[in-house]
């Protein structure tokens, strides 16, 4: 049943189409898909796909990216009636996500936005030049269950250190989670300061959250 | 040098300048700097919101006009040595490397102060090395002033000239102050310059306060400074070579207005690369990727200013058969097109990792290029006619003293083998690497660089101690390589 219309959305993504994705999920609605399969037996599976062909090095950022993007559309409108219906997409878990005071780089922590977002995480980005505190302070109040710390330079590495010790001093830890990522971090680094993880890339970090909070 | 190769005709270069001259004056940039913002607006340029400012064109055909065509950088001692001008090329090392490849043992670690003096002074050693950068990111001294380090510990271990990196506008004041000490006063340095700072820049469009700071600091001291926007393609400019540069052009030509806005004349170096992307499968920045290879030194040419190139460079994480590759193919390229200051030589891994054994091999390749690529004497004396007319047809030139005066203007490689197979292995039958690990061991144990005058050595450690006193540490690390005269 449906068959037409399950590859449709799987291609949307696929694509990296959020035109597409967003009429694909309207059209099911239409025809009323219960918007959960539309997600699980559609938008998914294209998900995968393209993740799959990303790790074989034959698609490329840009497509994961716009893939992301597709499924960010299609969940958009599904949302409403999935409400409705008092059913919800899994949430695999509540994600503080930001750049650390001092540093503007984006680029590479609105990946991870994305990417943890088109997985199923629900992200609250607080954006770049984000003060020590404010990690912690949203971390309590959202109930995160994980905070991400971006930095892009060597001399901003060390406030993820004091987003640690932040975390720690409002007694957040351990069963809020903290991983840290941009292009100077490693692993190394990422154990010396009591980060529960690390993702080299943007990819990494979606397996990183999805493997401490055991999804 | 004879330029061999431009990747950009003339008419491509006029079609780039106009594209940036559209960039700057239909969308214009963002400058986080209220004095640059002051200058520009009084010089007509138009205020789009807040820091926004979009620049009529002939503010930068006025500032092409007083920007100086040629730079020549000093050595430590005040001799000239590094004209950049016309098709001159220069080659040294890079910057800041968070890890070192030691030569010793191939181990990858945390580089030390050590490290970089080491490194300074077998840049000091090396004789196609031409200036020096400081490699590497020191981790045992406090991260906020390892600029002062650096800088104290190249002027002990080299007399090479230097061009510096620092994080805040208050390292690069410290670094010329240091600088000056050195030379004799600001008027000696400003005469006689053995530094140039390296100035980054966030965007194209997005002109940082530090940036601009800086740019604005070295402009009241006269002296020259390299203005390097960073656009990468894909993320924060397109992906297309001619888009990508023509947006990086358009922030060097802000940097060019806002210099000669200043003060006229303020010497200013331009980068010699740009038009690069970002790998878009590993989201890592290739230091040696083929596509824009050239086309800013055509670009730097077309506007006859002294510029910053790249080459060298490997993203590599060892010193192994891609490194030489790279590091050979992108040094030939910028110097036969030109390229003035060619640095990064010795990175490895996108400039994240650097290894002295790889700059060791960097350098006979600049050895083997500045062959390749010099002028040929054609006179009586090099064709001989006499002489070959003299031995005949039968005869033979070995014994000849034309031959023994001539024989050493030919390259001789240092650690390229060109033994004969047994030859090489009665010498342990050793690879590249090795070798050039062994080279830099043998001038670690041998080399002295000049000594600092003991005046000097003390002025420029008040520096650093003042800088360690100003951020309230009370355990400054000692002087690293360097010796007192």
């Amino acid at each position: 049943m449906h068959e037409e219309q399950f590859n449709a959305m799987r291609q949307s993504i696929v694509d990296g189409a959020p035109e597409s994705a967003r009429e694909s999920a309207n059209k099911a609605l239409a025809l009323g898909i219960d918007p959960l399969d539309a997600i699980n037996k559609g938008f998914v599976l294209g998900l995968n796909s393209i993740g799959e062909q990303f790790n074989r090095g034959e698609v490329f950022l840009p497509d994961l990216v716009m893939a992301g993007e597709a499924m960010k559309a299609a969940v958009a409108v599904l949302e409403p009636e999935m409400q409705k219906r008092g059913t919800q997409r899994e949430i695999l878990g509540k994600v503080v996500l930001g750049t650390v005071k001092g540093d503007i780089h984006e680029i590479g922590k609105s990946l991870v936005s994305t990417l943890l977002t088109a997985s199923g995480f629900q992200v609250f980005d607080l954006g770049v030049n984000v003060p020590i505190e404010l990690f912690a302070e949203k971390a309590r109040e959202l109930q995160a269950d994980l905070v991400g710390v971006s930095a892009l330079l060597t001399t901003t590495m060390q406030g993820q250190k004091s987003v640690v010790e932040a975390l720690d001093r409002h007694g957040l830890r351990p069963k809020v989670k903290i991983i840290v990522g941009g292009a100077p971090v490693t692993r190394d680094w990422a154990d010396k300061i009591g980060a529960d993880g690390y993702g080299q890339d943007a990819m990494a970090a979606v397996a990183v959250a999805k493997s401490l909070l055991h999804k | 040098m004879n330029s061999v190769w431009a990747r950009l005709t003339h008419e491509q270069c006029q079609q780039l300048h106009s594209a940036s001259l559209e960039i700057l004056e239909r969308t214009g940039a963002r400058l986080f700097n209220d004095e640059a913002l002051a200058l520009v607006c009084k010089a007509g340029a138009k205020v789009v919101e807040g820091n926004h400012v979009r620049f009529p064109a002939r503010l930068v055909e006025q500032a092409l006009s007083t920007a100086p065509k040629s730079i020549t950088l000093f050595d430590r001692n005040g001799r000239p040595v590094m004209p950049l001008e016309g098709n001159n090329s220069f080659f040294g090392p890079g910057s800041d490397c968070l890890n070192i490849v030691d030569h010793r043992t191939g181990e990858r670690r945390r580089p030390v102060l050590q490290d970089v003096a080491e490194a300074i002074l077998v840049c000091d050693a090396l004789n196609e090395i031409s200036f020096v950068m400081s490699m590497f990111l020191p981790s045992d001294v406090r991260q906020e002033l390892a600029d002062r380090y650096q800088m104290e510990v190249m002027l002990h271990n080299t007399t090479k000239p230097i061009v510096l990196v620092t994080y805040e506008t208050s390292g690069c004041v410290d670094a010329v102050e240091m600088a000056e000490a050195v030379a004799g006063g600001a008027d000696a340095l400003r005469e006689r310059p053995f530094i140039t700072c390296y100035i980054n820049v966030t965007t194209g469009l997005l002109h940082n306060a530090d940036a601009l700071e800086k740019l604005l600091f070295l402009a009241e001291k006269g002296l020259p400074a390299l203005y390097i926007p960073v656009v990468s393609g894909g993320t924060t400019g397109p992906i297309t070579m001619a888009g990508g540069l023509a947006l990086s052009n358009a922030g060097v030509l802000v940097g060019l207005v806002i210099s000669q806005l200043k003060r006229e004349g303020t010497p200013v170096i331009v980068p010699g690369f740009g038009g690069d992307a970002l790998d878009m499968r590993t989201m890592v920045d290739p230091y040696c990727d083929p596509d824009p290879r050239g086309m800013a030194q055509s670009l730097a040419h077309f506007y006859q200013l002294p510029m910053f190139s790249l080459g060298g460079a490997s993203e590599s994480k060892l010193v192994d058969q891609q490194a030489g590759i790279q590091a050979a193919l992108d040094m030939l390229i910028p110097a036969a097109s030109g390229g003035h200051i060619i640095h990064d030589c010795g990175y490895l891994e996108s400039g994240l990792s650097g290894s002295l054994a790889q700059l060791a091999i960097c350098n006979e390749v600049a050895g083997w290029i500045r062959h390749a690529c010099r002028p040929v004497e054609i006179s009586a004396e090099t064709l001989a006619l006499d002489l070959i007319d003299q031995v005949g047809p039968d005869g033979q030139f070995l014994k000849l003293p034309h031959t023994r005066r001539h024989l050493r203007e030919r390259w001789y490689p240092t650690l390229m083998d060109r033994d004969t197979y047994d030859g090489w292995l009665a010498k342990g039958g050793k690879p590249l690497g090795e070798r050039a690990g062994e080279q830099v061991s043998q001038i670690l144990a041998t080399h002295h660089c000049e000594p600092l005058s003991r005046t000097s050595a003390e002025a420029i450690r008040r520096v650093v101690l003042r800088a360690e006193a100003q951020s309230g540490s009370e355990s400054p690390a000692p002087v690293s390589g360097g010796s007192y005269a």
